[in-house]
């Protein structure tokens, strides 16, 4: 696993950032809800693989399930903030 | 001639010059690689010693370079775009990566910023 490019912008005695978030883990054979957080500058903890987050972008909540790769990046990198610019046409002018 | 690293240099060329035409090696890579090996910076290829060169090509075997490096770059944006992360969609849009304005100036960013980056 690489470190992320994140981390070293961040000194190292801080630590990750670390945001107490609602994980309720699921007993055995029931399905894990999601979690739905603001905290989108919460470190993606190596403890969060296979969970489903729902991350707010200012507007609605994105789903996004951590894979391995994400471990060290932020939540909300994953949880677009900007509309695709999209050419629509006047029809009074 | 001198055959350096899989190329055939001019004995006349300055050692700054034929190492920096290497993708992966700068003018900072260069001047530390040359102080390595007490090379002048203002020595000739030809000017060069059996046992510099051999040390040279010895230490550039072992770095990564040309092509290898240019597949680490590729390989690096495109861990980010399957992701989905914010810098990879950036990449893939050609935009500026790093949270520059884009209202003027985002030339370079048009012209590097894809997906299969090249050079």
């Amino acid at each position: 696993m690489r470190a992320s490019p994140q981390l070293f912008a961040r000194s190292v005695w801080k630590g990750p950032h670390i945001v107490p978030l609602p994980i309720v883990r699921a007993k055995a054979g029931e399905r894990q809800p999601p979690i739905k957080t603001q905290a989108r500058s919460a470190t993606i903890l190596p403890n969060f693989v296979g969970l489903i987050f729902q991350v707010h972008n200012g507007k609605i909540y994105n789903d996004v399930r951590i894979t391995e790769d994400m471990v060290g990046h932020k939540l909300g990198e994953f949880s677009a903030t900007r509309k695709k610019f999209s050419y629509k046409q006047t029809k009074n002018k | 001639m001198v055959f350096i690293y899989g190329v055939n240099f001019l004995e006349s060329r300055l050692v700054t010059g034929a190492l920096t035409t290497f993708y992966g090696i700068g003018p900072s890579v260069c001047r530390t690689l040359m102080s390595k090996f007490h090379i002048h910076t203002t020595a000739r290829v030809g000017d060069l010693g059996d046992r510099q060169i051999n040390s040279l090509a010895e230490e550039l075997s072992t770095m990564t370079l040309e092509n290898d490096l240019r597949r680490q770059v590729v390989d690096n944006i495109k861990r980010l775009r399957d992701m989905g992360t914010y810098r990879g969609r950036r990449h893939a849009m050609g935009l500026p990566v790093r949270g520059q304005h884009t209202r003027t100036q985002i030339m370079t960013a048009r012209k590097l910023n894809k997906i299969d980056r090249r050079g």
